[in-house]
């Protein structure tokens, strides 16, 4: 019957709008490619020597499972931390310039370096903040280089953790379309720490890192997660690596040393108060909080506990009472890490269990 | 009664055999949908959104808060077409082509129409056909009234000529229009998509009000099923899902993977919906 | 292209322009039709020859409309098979119905469309209108219902009668082959129905087949030459009307002075009477008119008036359909 084959060609139709659906639902698999051996020294060796990436475009999409609480103070690294997945564009001219992008709530931050001035455009506020870098190393702009760049989370991991660590190369992988070794870094047996083993994805062809995993004792998905879901080598458009601010934004040349930049004077602070204690897996990072801080609770704003301004708010609403010889303070106990804050305005934390961290507090 | 005169005389035409032309068909549904006083009622409405957005945003500085987009709006007329798109894409410019798809098919049946059109006759397959080009064309109407009321709102109230982008580059008016042209096609296909399942619906009930109830309120279950954490991995088939992606042309370069992905999605989307309405339609009892 | 598409036509227009005399309007085989477990139509075989006017008559739920929905392709039957003007229904509904014009289930238009507006949404979509004639059609249409006056005003706004010609204005915007009309008289007042009555004789008279669904069985018996009579979805009679109606034996209508009186005595002579407005009627298929005044005089009841009556089509319909009931 006729009508019976319209209906069954429909059907069909049915079925492949389905199928379609479901290919965005599935990952696309891919066979893992056959590459020439290559040694994990080797490797270690391309990723702490891949700051110069040559000419790309392409998109990194960080997944976030570590479930810290939105620090303060630390704007992109903030919202980097805090859990969720996000995808940020970067590009690079292979020499100097280099572009990112990365989409917040209200609109974009768009950092532009064009090898002497680094320009950070912030569209929800309408702002351009100007950093002058002169001719200095290409390595300089790394305050402004978010730790979303597999290659600047993979150079920083590997660099601490090499020495504490058993390297092996696991097989290959495909990353965005690009061949790549799996360089793993698993803890040596002494280590305490909660973390398994930090993966990464090693280029095959331009020897930079492409992605990088943590994964936790305890889990199947990694922790914490960035690597480019699209990556095109070759030349890129100059205009890319030039900015001009927009006719009516607000434009201010930051300097370092005048110390006004509410964002720059806490991570001085921060760097300046902080220190490590111990190495390899089971570093953990002692600061003292920033005067105000303390200060508000001191004061006993309770009103303001809670708010974004005030770490020790934060804890308050979701870590835990702990006490020792140490002193007493709040903890929060995460898959991948621990932080305490004490009543003194000290913070702990490390990808370590408790005790290393009233341990290192003990110590300090 | 007088007039009811018996003998007339044929009609000198001859008669031939097939269906009656095409697009003669086509034009006769677009004339009844545009002659629809509802219709042309929520054309009007879409069109005086943008204004009042515009108005509103001039009126009150409320710069840094608000919906996402709001803050690059001031100061940036061509934002506002794009924003416009932003909030009607959600409910209004469903609602409307959920309308406008109930009355195709349900509708026609409600009135005993339906069975008019398939004795004359329009064959199923092509009456479906015939009724997707209606519903398509209104929504690009709905989305044309928006985009263009909000390009000219946005010149004249908003100001600016050209465009600072999100990411914070300045387009000459030219580009600027291609871009604001490129959400208006994008939020047309997303819209099409919701028309091609409101079809579907259409054409298995002959109630109009259930095709609408059934068309918004699956979006809406679609936002709520979003806010689940355990349910992420439906995303991916949810229609609402990259709608906000809409605000990536404002970037630059454009950000397409988001949008991409939405336009493979709509279209799968205009797929299943579209061979559902015509495989009810061929099957159905009218 | 254009000379391969008139030979298609020219083909087309053959095969049913030769079969034209042999063939009947329409042929059913076995049609059936089943809601899940409900019977609505079963086993109808019906044929309705070139050029008649058939009633199809039966009570509410006999399956009227559901046949008349499958021999116009509305509704596909569980079983069986319809023959319309020569094509096979529903495969060929794109060649027959462009040759019929129908009114089922009531008029269907938009109400928020002036009369005019309507109709020629329906010319738009009839195959058999081309160009400036759409409009020709759908004018002489309105012309011949008497709508011309009331063709800017909405459909919302015309009252039931109106919206019936509205209908019929459609099935009729071009010269049909068959016309169906589902229940045409419903709303109208007797003028109005006289009317109708007057279109469906010109039809007749053309020469196009009409197929009438009705349950007033005057309006058949006065316009019909054929009729089927459905009951609980089977067709129970079917045929020429005067067939059908001399298929019942005539009838003696007696007036009497005393109805209890004749009641009995005939009665007592096993005659097979009824009572009838006060009236006896006796049937006459196995009896002779002087042997029942005879039994009546003997018996002493005083005879007023007798007179031979041809059996009505209510009776015929009573009879069929009072069956289970």
């Amino acid at each position: 019957m006729r009508r019976r084959s319209i209906a069954l060609t429909a059907s069909a139709g049915i079925a492949a709008g389905a199928l379609g659906l479901t290919s965005l639902a599935l990952p696309a698999g891919a066979q893992n490619p056959r590459l020439p051996t290559t040694t994990p020294q080797e490797l270690v060796a391309s990723v702490l020597e891949s700051g110069r990436a040559p000419a790309m475009a392409g998109t990194v999409t960080v997944h976030n499972r570590l479930g810290l609480p939105a620090l303060p103070g630390t704007e992109e690294a903030g919202e980097f931390l805090s859990g969720g997945q996000k995808s940020l564009r970067v590009w690079s001219d292979g020499e100097r310039g280099y572009r990112m992008s990365v989409p917040t709530s209200q609109g974009e931050v768009t950092v532009v370096d064009d090898g002497n001035t680094v320009w950070k455009w912030t569209s929800s506020e309408r702002t351009v903040v100007k950093h002058h870098t002169g001719e200095g190393e290409p390595g300089t702009r790394r305050d402004d280089t978010p730790a979303e760049n597999p290659a600047e989370l993979a150079r920083g991991l590997v660099g601490k953790l090499r020495d504490s660590s058993e390297v092996t190369v696991d097989g290959t992988t495909r990353v965005a379309g690009e061949d790549a070794y799996e360089l793993v870094l698993t803890p040596d047996p002494g280590e305490r720490t909660k973390l398994r083993e930090v993966r990464v994805a090693v280029g095959a062809e331009h020897r930079i890192p492409l992605r990088v995993e943590v994964n936790t004792n305890g889990s199947g998905e990694p922790a914490l997660s960035a690597g480019f879901t699209r990556l095109d080598f070759g030349r890129q458009d100059p205009e890319l690596f030039q900015f001009t601010p927009p006719e009516n934004a607000r434009v201010r040349t930051a300097d370092p040393e005048e110390g006004n930049h509410p964002e720059g004077e806490q991570r001085q602070r921060a760097n300046s108060t902080s220190r490590l204690v111990g190495d390899g897996w089971d570093t953990v990072v002692v600061s003292e909080l920033p005067r105000q801080a303390t200060r508000q609770e001191d004061t006993a704003e309770r009103e303001h506990a809670g708010s974004p301004e005030n770490p020790r708010g934060i804890l308050d609403t979701i870590g835990e009472p702990i006490s020792g010889s140490w002193g007493h303070g709040r903890v929060v106990d995460t898959a991948a890490g621990t932080a305490v804050i004490t009543t003194d305005g000290r913070v702990a934390a490390g990808a370590v269990p408790r005790q290393v961290l009233t341990e290192a507090l003990r110590n300090s | 009664m007088n007039g009811m005169v018996s003998r007339v005389e044929p009609p000198s035409g001859v008669r031939r055999n097939g269906p009656a032309p095409f697009w003669r068909v086509v034009r006769s549904e677009l004339g009844w949908v545009l002659r629809r006083p509802r219709n042309l009622l929520a054309l009007f409405g879409l069109a005086m959104l943008p204004v009042l957005i515009g108005t509103v945003l001039t009126l009150t500085d409320s710069a840094g808060s608000g919906p996402s987009l709001f803050a690059a709006m001031a100061g940036n007329g061509l934002v506002l077409p794009v924003f416009s798109l932003m909030m009607t894409q959600n409910l209004l410019l469903p609602l409307v082509t959920a309308m406008v798809a109930a009355d195709a098919l349900a509708g026609e049946s409600a009135h005993g129409t339906l069975r008019g059109l398939l004795l004359a006759p329009v064959g199923r397959v092509r009456l479906v056909t015939v009724k997707a080009i209606g519903v398509a064309s209104m929504i690009v109407l709905a989305v044309g009234v928006i985009t263009l009321s909000g390009v000219l709102t946005g010149l004249t109230v908003v100001g600016g000529d050209g465009l600072v982008t999100l990411s914070g580059t300045t387009l000459p008016l030219g580009p600027a229009l291609g871009r604001v042209a490129l959400a208006a096609g994008w939020c047309a296909v997303q819209m099409a998509a919701v028309g091609a399942v409101a079809l579907a619906v259409s054409a298995a009930t002959e109630h109009p009000l259930l095709v609408m109830a059934v068309t918004v309120g699956g979006l809406i279950v679609f936002g709520v099923l979003e806010a689940f954490p355990n349910l992420e991995w439906l995303k991916p088939v949810m229609l609402t899902t990259d709608w906000y992606s809409i605000s990536d042309v404002l970037s630059d370069p454009i950000r397409s993977q988001d949008l991409l992905t939405g336009l493979w999605r709509a279209c799968c989307y205009i797929l299943i919906g579209f061979s559902a309405a015509t495989a009810r339609m061929a099957t159905k009892d009218t | 292209m254009g000379e391969a598409v008139d030979t298609a036509r020219a083909g087309a227009h053959e095969a049913p322009a030769s079969a034209r005399e042999t063939e009947p309007a329409l042929r059913t085989r076995s049609l059936r039709k089943t809601y899940g477990r409900t019977v609505a139509v079963s086993d109808v075989n019906l044929t309705v020859p070139r050029g008649a006017v058939l009633g199809m008559l039966g009570p509410n739920g006999s399956g009227k409309t559901t046949t008349i929905r499958m021999l116009l392709g509305l509704t596909e039957p569980t079983s069986g098979s319809v023959e319309l003007l020569g094509h096979r229904i529903p495969e060929h509904t794109g060649r027959a119905l462009p040759l019929v014009g129908s009114l089922v289930e009531g008029p269907g238009f938009h109400p928020f469309l002036s009369g005019r507006r309507n109709l020629r949404r329906c010319a738009a979509v009839e195959p058999g209108l081309f160009g400036s004639d759409t409009d020709t059609a759908v004018e002489q249409a309105l012309e011949r219902v008497g709508l011309s006056e009331a063709a800017e005003r909405r459909y919302r706004s015309y009252s039931l009668g109106m919206k019936q010609r509205l209908g019929l204005a459609a099935a009729l915007l071009v010269p049909r082959e068959l016309v169906v009309l589902d229940e045409p008289t419903n709303g109208l007042d007797p003028a109005g129905t006289r009317e109708i009555r007057r279109v469906i004789a010109d039809l007749h008279a053309d020469g196009t087949t009409v197929i009438l669904s009705s349950h007033l069985l005057s309006e058949v018996e006065n316009t019909c030459t054929h009729a089927a009579v459905l009951r609980e979805g089977t067709l129970i009679a079917q045929g020429a009307l005067d067939t059908l109606l001399e298929s019942t034996g005539p009838s003696l209508l007696v007036t009497v002075a005393d109805t209890e009186e004749g009641l009995r005595a005939l009665r007592e002579a096993d005659l097979p009477v009824s009572q009838e407005n006060g009236d006896l009627r006796v049937d006459l298929s196995d009896n002779r008119a002087p042997e029942v005044i005879a039994a009546l005089v003997r018996a002493g009841v005083e005879v007023h008036e007798a007179r031979r009556e041809r059996a009505g089509l209510e009776d015929i319909f009573a009879r069929l359909t009072e069956g289970e009931t």
